[in-house]
């Protein structure tokens, strides 16, 4: 009997999708034998473990190499830790210590010295340091398989594309796995921020993390995991499986066709320059984003720092932080976009957020927070060329309200003889059905446009994203969205002002290309979106994406917008 | 011996990737570097050459912790680490 298709929900770690057969990591972690050593061997056992750190170091030696070969210099930090670690004195001379005092085995040792480190990561009050413990069992996993005689196990006659699936899937094994018909990843536990995820997103492995249904699932079983749509699909049913078949085919063609994007230029096969800027939402991220080209950030989110650990900073830290992200950013223009509050969640009392205060409406409600943040990024702006985007505008009078605060500000600054760049310019969102609709009449108060789709979307098909039963029906081919989008880019395009989309609908290769269609030549994406977006941008003609734009602005149902369009950009 | 107390200037804290650039960066020098909480009722410490207690230190972004450096460079060894950790 077909086992039914099921669906388990987690966090994206890495985009993309895979189909594969699970592939349970087995957990060789303290399945070691303890022994007691007989005093004369108690020099051997020492030698015995050095070995094995000396095997270990070489191994990880050679991965960061290979890693830096094929990735840049971004992720082979992650292994700089392990070495560290392996030459802790915290770590390995404990280990001897506890050898030869306790005459035990190097096995019984590491667990000891280890189980007692692994509690105090536990301990720790920081979510992302906790996740650094994951670093800590890694490298114990590998000195106890290079005690064994026995080497690591050989995937390398692996019958079948795998998934990866396990509590925890330590990086390094993604890594020395990556060749071996390992196509994706999922985990019950772990973050975005774990270095497994880095690792992910710098191979292009389609990767979802805490889910922790995950736990019934087998190795051998049938897997589908939508790094998408942050979803495991289990015993995907034939339909399904096609669906994803179609959607692997078209991406192959599509990487066939764009080759390796790193430091090619962002320019259609007609040669028409996309302008190709990044999504970020921490300042760490921004160093990545101009190692793998990005010429700008396109949207920097702020409420992240802004209510890290529930409380806000003070204006010193936000300069600072804002600072730190224009001197990463290395003269790539920065996108400030200043704080939005309520995005995708619900208030304590159960009201809708997402009609209510949110971005330059809390702003205007809380001048003491928006000029103190606005105070920030003014002082910040001596560093590097950077942008204020405010979120959530409807009216022409918020803006007007926007720009009287903004005046005060600079006021103050001078006041105080402050150094800033008066010049900095000003933008707002388009988001609200509102600002599609009236984007003409706020072309002059301000010097750019950023379009929102996703706020967009959800507002025009009335369809909350964060409700699982009408999910479904949010879609960016819907006809509604292309005429809002057409009649945005017909009304804009006459102000010469500047727009750049940076909602999600970007981020997908033929919702895209249908931007590109569409007329909007600047896109934003999200980091790990960033090469296939590239790879698409490289594969198609602008001329002819044109064309199609014209085309699908008389289809009807979504379905036919989405087939025409992937049968267009995938086109073999 | 030489003692100093800065404040943490990189965003994220003394995480995986600062904590590695403080330990490669203590090695170069021959004193003993300390950096211990100033800011917590439980001062534990940490060896600057130790990424695992650097990294349990769990010193964020903008808390306070003090620097000990004992030796011949203790000077320089103070100078260059605070140099670091201030961002």
């Amino acid at each position: 009997m077909k086992e039914s298709e099921r669906f388990i929900h987690g966090v994206v770690a890495s985009v993309g999708a895979a189909i594969g057969r699970a592939l349970r990591s087995f957990d060789p972690l303290f399945v070691s034998f303890n022994s007691k050593v007989r005093p004369d061997q108690v020099r051997k056992e020492v030698e015995r473990f050095r070995g094995s750190v000396e095997k270990s170091r070489e191994q990880l030696k050679r991965m960061q190499s290979q890693l830096k070969r094929k990735t840049g210099p971004e992720s082979s930090f992650l292994i700089d830790a392990h070495l560290l670690v392996l030459q802790d004195r915290l770590f390995a001379d404990r280990i001897i210590d506890k050898i030869e005092n306790e005459q035990i085995n190097s096995e019984w040792a590491i667990q000891q010295v280890s189980e007692d480190l692994f509690q105090a990561y536990d301990r720790l009050n920081d979510d992302y340091l906790r996740e650094r413990r994951g670093d800590l069992e890694d490298i114990v996993r590998r000195l106890l398989h290079n005690l064994q005689s026995n080497p690591l196990p050989s995937f390398k006659k692996l019958p079948y594309d795998a998934i990866l699936i396990g509590k925890v899937v330590p990086p390094s094994m993604l890594f020395e796995l990556r060749s071996q018909r390992v196509v994706g990843l999922a985990t019950e536990t772990g973050s975005p921020l774990s270095h497994t995820a880095i690792m992910a997103r710098s191979l292009e492995i389609p990767a979802v993390v805490g889910a922790p249904e995950l736990a019934d699932v087998s190795s051998g079983d049938m897997l589908i995991v939508d790094g998408d749509r942050a979803l495991v699909i289990v015993f995907p049913s034939d339909e399904t499986l096609n669906e994803y078949k179609n959607r692997k085919h078209d991406e192959k063609i599509s990487k066939k066709k764009g080759g390796a994007v790193t430091s090619a230029p962002s320019v259609t096969e007609d040669r028409v320059r996309i302008s190709l800027g990044a999504n970020i939402n921490f300042s760490e991220e921004v160093r990545a984003a101009i190692t793998i080209g990005c010429e700008s950030i396109g949207l920097y989110r702020t409420e992240f720092d802004f209510f890290r650990e529930g409380k806000q900073p003070d204006e010193e830290s936000l300069v600072a932080d804002y600072s730190i992200v224009l001197k990463s950013a290395k003269g790539a223009p920065v996108t400030f976009r200043t704080i939005d509050v309520g995005i995708d969640q619900k208030s304590w009392d159960g009201v809708n957020m997402n009609l209510g205060v949110r971005g330059l409406r809390f702003c205007l409600e809380n001048t003491d927070v928006f000029k103190k943040q606005l105070r920030s990024l003014y002082r910040a702006s001596v560093f590097g060329p950077m942008r204020i985007l405010l979120p959530f505008v409807s009216t022409v009078d918020d803006l007007d309200a926007a720009h009287q605060i903004l005046a005060e500000v600079r006021q103050e600054l001078d006041l105080k003889h402050l150094a800033y760049d008066p010049g900095v310019p000003i933008g707002v969102m388009i988001e609200t059905p509102a600002a599609a609709q009236t984007c003409d009449l706020m072309a002059s108060r301000v010097d750019f446009f950023c379009l929102g789709t996703n706020d967009l979307i959800q507002y025009y098909l009335v369809v909350d994203r964060s409700d699982r039963s009408v999910v479904h029906l949010y879609n960016p081919f819907h006809p509604a969205i292309l005429r809002c989008l057409h009649q945005v880019y017909t009304l804009l395009h006459p102000t010469g002002k500047p727009v750049t989309v940076c909602g999600e609908m970007a981020a997908d290769p033929p919702s895209a290309a249908v931007l590109l269609g569409l007329g909007f030549t600047s896109l934003s994406v999200n980091l790990a979106a960033y090469p296939r977006i590239k790879r698409m941008i490289r594969s198609v003609s602008y001329a002819q994406l044109r064309d199609l734009a014209g085309q699908i602005l008389k289809m009807q149902k979504p379905r036919e917008v989405e087939e025409k369009v992937r049968a267009t950009v995938y086109r073999p | 011996m030489k003692e100093r107390e800065i404040v943490i200037g990189h965003r994220l804290g003394l995480h995986a990737r600062a904590a590695a650039r403080l330990v490669q960066l203590s090695t170069n020098f021959q004193s003993n570097i300390v950096l211990f909480r100033a800011d917590s009722n439980n001062p534990v410490e940490a060896d600057a050459r130790s990424i695992l207690s650097v990294l349990l230190l769990s010193a964020a972004f903008g808390s306070k912790v003090s620097v000990r450096a004992d030796g011949v460079d203790e000077d320089q060894a103070l100078e260059s680490i605070c140099e670091y950790l201030t961002g």
